[in-house]
């Protein structure tokens, strides 16, 4: 289980990026955290993994408290998180199956990881995650030479690559045509099941998160202000979340 | 409407005419302080190449000199070579000591643009100057005198690349758990390897060239057997060594244009 408790961030020009957020995400389940730009939803998915430092509140994955982490234990921590962007941040001038391996960095020893020196059974893990997310075939090109939805295909990999137990996702399909942000959402989806992940996820699109998602977070001005499963987000309580009339989101 | 239109065209007519007097009057009063006759100068180069070309084309004894030449030339290379290597590992440090997204503390970042900028802008002819009174006439002082300036370039030119690398990569890889140098040499630097080697060729490039003026100063090289034939009016000995110097540093661009090629594919 991952648990936020009163979360609370405030960026050093004063503005409230977190106020007093609250909320759990289960094993197998896909959180949606939505809401208006400027919400908080990207400060808070940072705060997750400590991107970003809130001042106050905690975030516990299982028995181990994340916030108040030390260097050594944040990186422990980091491990069993993995996470895709919405630009990719991949390594581009590198193949997709470089990229992936580098999702155990975390897992080596230093000078190994320096060197970028993988094992045998590393470099298969690798493969088989590339398989896994249909880039078997495109392992050794260059990530610059790939299409948007292949490369966030190859960030899905490289984050899986962590064995992690959270996989957070920030706008994973903002970048994406309409078919590939189907086949990169049923992707997420399934592996949330099949791995029994934690995902949480910002989403702009409100039909997307209902259809996806499993539970649903509103967050606007930082503050959240829904907070159920997918089937209770009505068309009133998305308005309210996005503080527009009902039909502006239909 | 048509009217602010015609204003602004005017204007910017004006503007146009204005710049180009401006620059006409700037010629010929420099003309005028400095004495130069543009006639005069004109039919001069033209007498000039005439001469240069009666006395620096090589002949049969110039061709003696060759062997002397190519080794001479040969050490001038590889000074160049090793100044510049030597100067983009230093230059590497520097940079990620210097650049935004690699290094978090203001001071340093500050500290280190200030020696780049003035290590780049001290002359290499300056150095090799001041370092003759320590070092005396040998390749030690090119070298030094080649990397102190090159250290200084290739140290800008890094903190400017790894700056264009910006967070994403380097927060994909910090959010794996990877520590620091990790992510430097598992994400920053494949990310940026291709200019940087590229910048490296470029100052390889214009080493060697300015190792020959070095040379001429420090007593040794190219440059020095070159100052060597001038002075004993060996010309078309000298002629030899410009062409020498010319073939090296045309093989070398190409080398190096293909290198980038390679890198960039």
């Amino acid at each position: 289980m991952l648990s936020v408790r009163h979360l609370t961030k405030t960026y050093p020009n004063g503005k409230k990026g977190l106020q007093d957020v609250s909320f759990t995400a289960a094993p197998g389940t896909v959180t949606a955290v939505i809401g208006p730009s400027g919400a908080g939803k990207t400060t808070l998915l940072r705060s997750l993994n400590r991107l970003i430092t809130p001042e106050q509140g905690t975030v516990t994955l299982g028995d181990q408290e994340l916030r108040g982490a030390d260097a050594q234990a944040l990186r422990q921590a980091r491990r069993q998180i993995g996470m895709i962007f919405q630009d990719y941040n991949l390594i581009e001038p590198l193949s997709a199956l470089e990229n992936v391996l580098q999702g155990c960095l975390g897992q080596k020893r230093l000078l190994p990881g320096v060197l970028g020196l993988y094992t045998k059974a590393e470099t298969s893990h690798a493969l088989a995650l590339l398989d896994e997310v249909g880039l078997r075939a495109y392992a050794a090109q260059k990530t610059r030479d790939l299409s948007g939805g292949q490369k966030q295909r190859v960030g899905i990999a490289r984050a899986l690559m962590q064995d992690p137990k959270v996989l957070l996702c920030d706008e994973p399909i903002a970048s994406l045509d309409p078919q590939s942000t189907r086949t990169v959402m049923t992707i997420i989806a399934d592996l949330a099941k099949a791995r029994n992940l934690i995902v949480v996820m910002n989403l702009h699109q409100v039909g997307i998160a209902r259809e996806f998602a499993d539970h649903i977070v509103g967050v606007n001005a930082g503050r959240i202000v829904f907070d159920d499963n997918a089937a209770a987000l009505t068309e009133l309580a998305a308005a309210a979340i996005y503080e527009k009339e009902a039909t502006a989101l239909a | 409407m048509p009217n602010a239109v015609s204003v602004m065209l005017h204007h910017q007519r004006r503007v146009r005419w204005g710049s180009l007097l401006g620059v006409v009057a700037l010629v010929l009063a420099s003309q005028v302080v400095l004495r130069v006759n543009v006639h005069q100068a004109l039919f001069g180069v033209v007498a000039g190449w005439a001469w240069l070309g009666a006395h620096f084309a090589p002949n049969a004894a110039a061709l003696a000199d060759l062997p002397e030449i190519l080794y001479q030339l040969w050490r001038t290379v590889l000074v160049a070579i090793a100044a510049t290597t030597v100067a983009g590992g230093v230059a590497l440090v520097l940079g990620l000591a210097g650049a935004l997204p690699t290094s978090h503390l203001k001071a340093v970042r500050g500290l280190v643009r200030l020696f780049a900028s003035l290590m780049r802008n001290v002359p290499f002819v300056a150095w090799a100057l001041i370092l003759l009174f320590s070092f005396k006439q040998n390749d030690f002082t090119g070298f030094l005198a080649l990397l102190l300036m090159t250290i200084g370039q290739l140290t800008r030119a890094f903190i400017e690349t790894l700056d264009e690398v910006g967070p994403g990569p380097i927060e994909a890889l910090t959010a794996t758990g990877a520590t620091y140098w990790q992510v430097i040499f598992q994400g920053v630097l494949p990310a940026v390897a291709a200019p940087m080697l590229s910048w490296l060729l470029y100052m390889i490039e214009n080493n060697i060239r300015d190792a020959t003026l070095v040379g001429m100063l420090t007593g040794t090289g190219i440059g020095f057997i070159f100052d060597l034939y001038f002075k004993g009016f060996r010309y078309a000995s000298a002629g030899l060594v410009v062409l020498a110097i010319i073939a090296v540093t045309i093989g070398i661009e190409l080398t190096s244009n293909k290198l980038r090629q390679v890198l960039n594919a």
